[in-house]
């Protein structure tokens, strides 16, 4: 998943932001991801309310809002701030911390140490670059430019170059770019490339080729500039588009995955990749009521016990619909 | 083995209800084609229970499905009623897709389940019971049910076939309605539904036993694929022929020696049970969890322990330092907690994540959860669901500050000062969870309640115990007579003691062939356990004997066996491995070893007894009085 979420747009934009905020503060400074879910759940409802929420009470009508948001939304309207965090923002550990996180490769536990060692900005960063592992280095070569977001016409452009060449390595690659380009989005922090062929399945061995070709040939085009990691199954990288003339602007470098999966759990993945991490958690919790358990491989039915039964077959993302009686939602409806 | 008559259906249940078309006891009849069709139309769920004449391992299933989307098998002993008392033996299964469901196609197909596809412990015990789960979410209008269901027993055993299933009837089969959500339950009329599908089974039970077995009938499920169903009969006629690719087929090591094919006796529509194992479940790989913190992790805490360091209050046990220097310094730090399986209860992240960081440092092994291998519960405070159930499972349940302190001193010190036990004792001085950032947003554990400092209760290793006496009282001898099996410490305490006793009155006779001081017996030793003793070494009774503990042992039992055999030098396989000279089992014959031993002719399965009399008589003694026999 990016790294970047796209701003919230609503009439509620300064409730949803500093949730937001404190979401990301709970991620990366606490670890405390079940904290950071639910301060986004509940900027993401609040997000779709309709009208200008007045106050806290009206706010915890809605789902995903309890009593401290409440207080906090409150503390919000009445002040127009928030003391805790004015005083996240303020403290050195926390704003550092969430600034390093911000380098592709540098997760929370890295960005503590760093901090811990007296490292808190890209200068910083710049003078231990000998000290950072290689996917780190890349992230602050390219930090700019992997700030900024990517214009869905530019992912389009990427797709249909992406799609091309699949076809001309092999043309029984499946390839399918996921995460909120999917969903519809106007922008993209990332490219998020599922793949997959149907040599591959969950009961073949592992079949890197299939995947080191792709990465090989789209590296011979000139596409993928760097390598992160490369995997068996899993590719993380930098990508540019070429300029067609001169006279263009230059194309920035953009983060890529590329993921080999299964054929027999392509759909599952697709879906889970697709998003948004809401719906999917709505999605699971209604396959759970129809007595199914879905995760981004399988999806498999439950027994009068309890126990998982074996993955059904599915062959496209309707079928996982299907078999938990779903209504299918387009991938642009999968906001929620 | 294998090779005899009795791969021919040996028992089948006669079940009877006296009021249905689709009686149950059709499923049961090989030489009809009648099915078994309970549920009417519109009801998600429906079940059948069967009784076998008396308790039976089943081996393998057929089943020809009547318009079922899923099918699970779970099996009971007589007494069981709820759902809770069955246990799984083939996990839902998928007969039929969404799509198949609605159209009303493809509602006879036969699967096949072989060993490795059934639930492995379950498969292994013997039950009198079965209750068949069928369900039918997607379609309102199929009648569904079952159109057969035969069950083998293990082809290996004597018992004279029977061909006439000797199967009692049950009396009252029972049909329950087992879907709460769907509505009304059985309505006036309901159980008399279609029999016009009649004709239709038939057709798909006309399926010739032979090779078809050996193919995975999901195999014909994929054939027919969801949306293009190619007639009902397609089932397994279609199996076989399918691409190997397409079968989740695995041959697993299970399989049994060569295949008879099966001289289908009866033109009964399962035939015989495959010669060969079949695909094992096929089980989504979970997702792996990667733990890209831990190793970002540890230069974080590290540094982050020396703050704390700095900030601690005076460390209250600084003898600890002096009175034992030899042995700590022998480990490299990476390896001071070898051997040590930890599972974590209590702690928050970041914390979490920096305890478990400075665990695996030093060599530790984490589980996230408790399982045999286990050996240390680190636990927060002493009420967690954890807690309860590593003290019954008789772990041994430490505080955080053993691993700290070992990771600060970089020597492995004695769990036995950290032990949990119900009295608070906590010499918590040091070190607090740096929460400056957890501050208002609480759901703070009760942590506080320990806090207090005890420092005359601080760790100390054991075998100080003299110099220090009374002060260390947890690890005073007093505790010896109390025998209560819950009480570990208690018990691991006795033991020890025990040993260290005998190590005494054996050493005489050791002495003649070893030098007692020569050798290196602590470096195998337990862990946590021996480690620490200066004091005479243990018999090498075992000395280069492999051993694996095999199924389950009473109370603690497989503890026990652990220290002895680690303390008289064998070596504990985790795994079955072809090392493996002894297999230690309370459990009496088991089939599986006699496979075992096609693999491995070496292997001796010996009771406990054995150990134990070794440990009595304090000599190596033979083990042929006390091997198992089928």
């Amino acid at each position: 998943m990016s790294k970047r979420k796209a701003p919230q747009e609503s009439l509620n934009e300064g409730i949803t932001d500093f949730l937001v905020e404190l979401a990301n503060y709970e991620k990366n400074v606490n670890r405390a991801i079940h904290k950071s879910n639910a301060y986004r759940k509940a900027a993401s409802t609040i997000s779709k309310y309709p009208t200008k929420i007045r106050n806290g009470e009206e706010a915890k009508k809605l789902d995903g809002v309890g009593a401290k948001i409440a207080e906090k939304i409150d503390e919000f309207l009445q002040t127009g701030k928030l003391r805790k965090l004015e005083k996240i923002r303020n403290d050195d550990t926390s704003s550092s911390i969430n600034f390093l996180t911000r380098v592709t490769g540098i997760g929370p536990a890295a960005a503590r140490k760093f901090f811990e060692e007296g490292v808190k900005t890209l200068e910083d960063l710049k003078k231990i670059e000998h000290k950072l592992n290689h996917h780190q280095q890349i992230g602050l070569k390219y930090f700019e430019e992997f700030e900024k977001r990517i214009p869905r016409a530019e992912m389009e452009q990427m797709e249909t170059l992406i799609v091309g060449e699949l076809k001309k390595v092999d043309t029984e690659y499946i390839g399918t770019i996921c995460g909120s380009y999917r969903r519809g989005a106007a922008s993209s922090g990332d490219i998020d490339i599922l793949l997959t062929h149907p040599d591959y399945t969950s009961q073949t061995e592992k079949q890197p080729k299939l995947l080191h070709a792709v990465v090989e040939h789209l590296e011979s085009v000139g596409f993928v500039t760097e390598t992160l990691s490369k995997g068996d199954t899993k590719f993380m990288g930098v990508c540019q588009l070429q300029q067609s003339d001169e006279d263009e602007e230059k194309f920035l470098n953009r983060r890529i995955d590329i993921r080999l999966i299964p054929k027999d759990q392509y759909y599952c993945g697709v879906l889970y990749f697709t998003g948004s991490d809401i719906f999917n958690k709505n999605m699971r919790t209604h396959a759970l009521e129809k007595g199914f358990t879905l995760n981004e491989y399988t999806l498999r039915p439950l027994g009068v016990t309890g126990i998982a039964g074996e993955p059904l077959l599915v062959d496209s993302e309707r079928d996982i619909f299907e078999y938990i009686q779903y209504k299918y939602r387009e991938p642009k409806d999968r906001s929620q | 083995m294998g090779s005899d008559v009795s791969r021919k259906l040996r028992y089948s249940a006669t079940v009877t209800s006296g009021f249905l078309t689709h009686k149950a006891d059709n499923l049961l009849s090989s030489d009809t084609y009648r099915k078994w069709k309970a549920a009417r139309s519109g009801e998600k769920q429906t079940s059948v229970i069967l009784q076998f004449e008396k308790e039976e391992q089943v081996h393998s299933i057929d089943i020809g499905n009547e318009g079922s989307a899923f099918i699970e098998v779970l099996v009971g002993n007589s007494s069981a009623v709820r759902d809770q008392d069955y246990e799984v033996l083939l996990v839902t299964s998928s007969f039929m897709s969404p799509t198949e469901s609605r159209n009303g196609s493809n509602l006879n197909r036969v699967r096949f389940f072989g060993p490795n596809q059934l639930q492995k412990s379950t498969a292994q015990e013997k039950w009198d019971r079965v209750k068949i789960v069928c369900s039918q979410p997607y379609s309102k209008n199929i009648a569904y049910g079952l159109a057969f269901v035969k069950f083998h027993s293990p082809p290996d055993k004597n018992d004279p076939p029977t061909s006439s299933p000797k199967l009692t009837k049950l009396g009252q089969f029972r049909l329950k309605d087992e879907s709460p959500s769907s509505g009304p339950s059985l309505q006036p009329g309901s159980l008399f539904f279609n029999r016009d599908n009649a004709t239709k089974a038939s057709a798909s039970l006309k399926v010739s036993p032979k090779n078809e077995k050996l193919s995975y009938a999901a195999a014909a499920l994929q054939a027919g694929g969801s949306s293009h169903p190619s007639g009902q009969a397609s089932s397994s006629n279609s199996a076989s022929p399918q691409p190997p690719a397409k079968r989740k087929f695995e041959f697993s090591k299970e399989r049994q020696s060569a295949p008879v094919p099966p001289s289908s006796k009866k033109t009964s529509p399962a035939g015989s049970p495959e010669g060969k194992a079949v695909t094992p479940k096929h089980k989504p790989s979970p997702a792996s969890t990667p733990s890209p913190s831990t190793s970002k992790a540890s230069p974080a805490q590290r540094s982050a322990d020396k703050k704390r360091d700095s900030q601690s209050k005076p460390e209250p046990k600084p003898k600890q330092q002096k009175a034992k220097p030899q042995s700590a310094q022998q480990v490299p730090f990476n390896r001071l907690m070898e051997g040590v399986v930890f599972v974590l209860s209590g702690f928050q992240n970041p914390f979490r994540g920096e305890l478990r960081e400075k665990a695996l440092d030093m060599g530790a092994k984490y589980r996230p959860d408790w399982t045999p291998d286990s050996t240390h519960l680190i636990c927060a405070f002493a009420n967690t669901p954890k807690y309860s159930q590593v003290k019954s499972a008789g772990g041994i349940i430490v505080r955080k500050e053993w691993f700290m302190d070992c990771h600060k001193r970089k020597q492995k010190i004695s769990y036995k000062g950290y032990l949990m036990d119900g009295a608070e004792s906590s010499s918590e001085s040091e070190m607090e969870v740096d929460d400056q950032s957890e501050e208002e947003t609480n759901t703070k554990t009760p942590l506080k309640q320990e806090r207090q400092v005890t420092p005359k209760k601080t760790p100390v290793k054991r075998n100080e115990d003299d110099e220090y006496g009374g002060s260390t009282d947890v690890d005073e001898p007093g505790g010896d007579g109390d025998e209560s099996a819950l009480d570990t410490e208690d018990e691991l305490q006795r033991v020890e003691n025990e040993s260290r006793q005998k190590k005494a009155a054996v050493q005489r006779k050791v002495v003649k062939e070893e030098d007692p001081y020569g050798g290196s017996t602590d470096e195998n030793t337990d862990a946590e356990a021996e480690e620490d003793h200066p004091i005479p070494e243990l018999p090498d009774f075992l000395n280069g004997k492999h051993f694996f503990l095999y199924g389950k042992f009473p109370n603690n039992e497989r503890r026990l066996l652990l220290r002895y055999i680690i303390a008289f030098n064998g070596v504990m396989e985790e795994y079955m491995t072809e090392k493996v000279q002894f297999v230690v089992t309370s459990e009496g014959w088991h089939d599986s070893f006699e496979d075992a031993l096609m693999e491995n002719s070496n292997l001796n399965f010996v009771k406990p007894s054995w150990i134990y009399a070794i440990n009595e008589r304090k000599k190596m003694l033979p083990y042929q009085p006390y091997t198992v026999v089928p």
